[in-house]
């Protein structure tokens, strides 16, 4: 669907076609980013939110007119929610240290997934070194799937913060976010929402699911690498301190003491990633225009016939097998390395990602250093995983 | 002979298949693990050193073709090497390994030469020196190395 918007699909590796099956790593981004970046660069090329002169008025419109788009994508109540960040790490670390650190002591628990990425497990452990406060996490089962009946549980009295991912980068598995923002606000206790690899796949809602914090990756969402947006609701991020010192985040500064700007000016020091800012709006226009809903019913599609396919694939196992699952596969094969499967796969224009992808957690659970994983987007196709079907087979007659 | 081909020829997926001195031994006297945890590769080296001399190599862990290749090919060519003879090896598989030298093999390293395919292929390269360093490690009273 749409390939012919994505001029990255169309190469030739190994001097075969390319099958990009790498998207939980980056996307690759539709030829409407890649313009808006460039007429940022060509024709509106100045610093936004300081100068008076015209070409600094159309910069700072256009990147104001991206963070609207990506309020409307995510349906925020006010497009000043959203701070403009590099990606999710720097969204997770910012909520870490200005919202979590004030209300937080020794003796407090902050509640992770199994399912975190690396990303969402290690600013909570750095908080927790610097406060004494502990870090738990609600587990996993075979499947892939949180254990939720336990949820209840874990939100303790100490529980002062909830930190969890929306859908799994290694497994796929798509939490239902929903139900566990209530279950903690039952108890008052805030929650961010991981979102990296959710806005890519799912019509997502702010406001529905409630949730205090939500991150955006722009360049998994087939915007520019380097972009992104932390969503929070307007009460937290008007009491928040600033993240960075610097400038842009101020409204008046002496030698004695520095005013701060408003939300959102206040979180984003220094001149920001203005084309990355302005991609990633064009991204989200993008995908509203394709339309949310078509992009996740073509996920499915596409998970339901490429989870048929791998499963006729002999000594392949499937690692995360939830019932609610994002286009995401990962896999090892008996007898074969994830790495040495990848490096063969590659040779017949397959791209593909090996090793723990971020989450050895998850891996350690499933008693393994790594898997491959084949992570899909709507612009794939079902002769492309075909391709990967095959490429498997003669990756595994090659070590027979 | 494509390049991926040469990458996997016979003697690597022999080496792969049926690798030698694979396994805890009963004792040693020197060890370190290899680990290069982005990409997966794990191999601990158990050394026995008498007499300034490799007496015997063993090798544990979960790893790459190439990976248990290089482990299982090296502990073939180093048993029995003085350490300062296998030093003099150890250099001259870096060299083996750098993309910047065209020498294809070493009469000093034997099997071990057929792991040049391994250049044509960048991101590999640490899987085939990973068990060298662990090696260098376990001589050198150092308990981990990587190679990412």
């Amino acid at each position: 669907m749409l390939r012919e918007h994505f001029p990255g699909l169309n190469k030739q590796v190994h001097a075969k076609p390319l099958v990009y099956l790498d998207n939980a790593a980056t996307a690759q981004r539709p030829r409407a980013v890649i313009d808006a970046v460039n007429d940022y660069y060509l024709n509106h090329n100045a610093n936004i939110h300081r100068g008076v002169h015209s070409l600094s008025e159309s910069a700072t419109e256009r990147y104001e007119q991206a963070r609207r788009s990506i309020s409307r994508l995510i349906n925020a109540p006010s497009e000043k929610d959203l701070i403009f960040v590099r990606g999710c790490t720097e969204g997770v670390n910012l909520v870490a240290q200005t919202f979590v650190r004030n209300r937080i002591k020794a003796g407090d628990e902050i509640l992770i997934s199994h399912l975190e990425h690396h990303s969402n497990i290690v600013p909570w452990q750095l908080l927790c070194e610097q406060t004494g406060a502990k870090l738990k996490v609600i587990p996993m089962n075979d499947q892939g799937e949180l254990v939720l009946n336990e949820l209840d549980q874990l939100l303790g009295n100490k529980t002062k913060f909830m930190a969890v991912v929306h859908v799994s980068n290694a497994l796929g598995t798509i939490n239902p976010i929903k139900k566990m923002v209530a279950a903690a606000h039952e108890k008052n206790i805030p929650v961010l929402v991981d979102g990296a690899q959710a806005t890519p796949h799912l019509k997502v809602d702010v406001q529905d699911l409630d949730c205090d914090f939500y991150t955006v990756s722009g360049h998994k969402m087939y915007g520019p690498t380097g972009s992104g947006v932390l969503y929070g609701k307007a009460e937290h991020l008007n009491a928040m301190p600033p993240y960075h010192g610097g400038g842009e985040m101020i409204s008046k500064v002496t030698f004695e003491s520095t005013v701060y700007n408003a939300v959102p000016a206040k979180f984003e020091a220094g001149t920001p990633n203005i084309a990355g800012g302005i991609g990633l709006g064009a991204a989200a226009e993008f995908m509203m225009s394709v339309g949310l809903d078509k992009i996740a019913q073509r996920d499915q599609e596409l998970r339901v016939y490429a989870e048929q396919a791998l499963g006729e694939v002999p000594g392949l196992r499937l690692i995360g097998t939830a019932v609610e699952k994002s286009p995401v596969f990962s896999f090892v094969i008996d007898g074969i390395h994830a790495h040495d499967i990848g490096t063969i796969i590659d040779h017949h224009g397959v791209a593909i990602r090996t090793g723990h992808h971020c989450t050895m957690p998850i891996f350690q659970y499933f008693g393994l250093a790594g898997s491959c994983r084949a992570s899909l987007a709507f612009y794939n196709t079902e002769k492309e995983v075909d391709v990967l079907v095959e490429s498997l087979l003669k990756a595994k007659a090659m070590f027979e | 002979m494509s390049d991926l081909n040469k990458l996997y020829k016979q003697a690597i997926l022999e080496h792969n298949r049926n690798p030698r001195n694979f396994g805890q031994p009963d004792s040693w006297t020197h060890q370190a693990e290899g680990l290069n945890a982005i990409c997966g590769d794990q191999v601990m080296i158990y050394l026995t050193i008498a007499d300034n001399r490799l007496q015997a190599i063993n090798y544990a862990g979960e790893s790459c073709a190439i990976s248990m290749a290089s482990s299982s090919m090296m502990t073939e060519l180093s048993t029995g090497l003085s350490l300062d003879d296998w030093q003099i090896r150890f250099e001259l598989f870096k060299q083996l390994m750098d993309t910047g030298n065209e020498v294809q093999s070493y009469a000093e390293l034997g099997e071990v030469n057929t792991l040049v395919s391994v250049k044509k292929f960048p991101s590999r390269i640490k899987s085939a020196t990973l068990c060298w360093y662990a090696l260098d490690a376990a001589i050198h009273g150092r308990d981990t190395a990587t190679t990412e």
